[in-house]
């Protein structure tokens, strides 16, 4: 039924400020950009894995996180704290399960990294 | 109300510089607000503002986030009130196309001014009376503004007692004619 992709979408407040954001602080691609309809679509570093944002004049902050697996969270919250991104409260340990960090993209999208600690 | 009184308001209410402009772009930019912008070409503190008198008219409804399944998807839809009014803001469009003295509606109670001429209603105190609530400040000047494009003429008529007669002019007695009809279809 399912073939492999996944999209998550948001609404934005503005399309180039996410995009600054997306790509300069998280390293995605733009995968397509138009202005005047106001919406966009990054890559992300997982084939088929795509974000999508639209301009609507009222965003409501998402608080289901998109996570984003990185190797080595210490490092990976250093280097985005680095980037001047905000993150909310410390490492938290799931024991033997996952790490997990919570941080915002420009709209207060709720967005997390995860490293795995146990191989499922 | 009567139908005339019907008319009346319709035109009053399609009044302003934005009114028709969002009612007839807001299908084509898929009830979005930036696309909506970006046609319209207008700022968005004043686009915010149309919209949401137009939401208080009930011409159009503004979802909520959680009405809407998809960010593409409209956050804005006409109501049935609204298709309504779109049909009249179409036939206003026509009328002005017709007159050929650009957008007389973006300016308040030209149209409406045209339309109670139209129902013959001619002297000034019975144009503000049907037109209520115009200012006679405000009436005054759109009928010398609409006397000098042409667009009405000026008598003098002597009974009951000497007063000024409008009447539509040769240039717009068709298309306000046509347009009566139009907007009074929709009632």
């Amino acid at each position: 039924m399912f073939v492999p992709g996944f999209t998550v979408w948001y609404n934005v407040k503005s399309i180039e400020r996410t995009l600054a954001f997306y790509t300069e602080k998280l390293g995605f691609e733009v995968l397509f950009h138009n202005p005047e309809w106001g919406m966009a679509m990054v890559k992300t570093n997982t084939e088929g894995c795509v974000i999508g944002f639209s301009e609507a004049e009222t965003v409501e902050p998402s608080t289901s996180s998109t996570v984003f697996d990185v190797e080595n969270i210490d490092d990976a919250v250093s280097k985005l704290k680095r980037l001047d991104v905000s993150f909310s409260g410390e490492i938290e340990v799931i024991d033997d399960f996952v790490k997990l960090a919570t941080f915002a993209d420009p709209d207060g999208h709720s967005l997390m990294l995860s490293e795995q600690l146990t191989q499922l | 109300m009567s139908k005339e009184q019907f008319v009346l308001q319709l035109a009053q209410q399609l009044s302003g510089r934005w009114t028709i402009p969002i009612l007839l772009s807001l299908e084509s930019s898929g009830g979005r607000f930036t696309p909506l912008q970006r046609q319209l070409d207008i700022a968005p503190a004043r686009l915010s503002d149309n919209l949401k008198q137009l939401s208080d008219a009930e011409l159009i409804h503004h979802l909520t986030p959680l009405e809407r399944r998809h960010p593409l998807l409209p956050e804005y839809k006409l109501t049935e009130k609204g298709k309504l009014y779109r049909e009249a803001a179409q036939a206003i469009r026509s009328s002005e196309a017709q007159i050929g003295h650009g957008t007389l509606s973006a300016k308040a109670w030209n149209m409406p001014v045209l339309v109670a001429l139209n129902y013959q209603h001619g002297r000034f105190q019975e144009i503000r009376r049907v037109l209520q609530p115009v200012t006679p400040r405000i009436l005054s000047a759109r009928l010398d503004e609409l006397h000098v494009e042409e667009l009405i003429v000026k008598q003098i008529a002597d009974q009951p007692r000497p007063s000024f007669l409008y009447e539509l002019s040769s240039l717009s007695e068709r298309p306000i004619t046509v347009l009566t009809a139009d907007l009074s279809s929709l009632a």
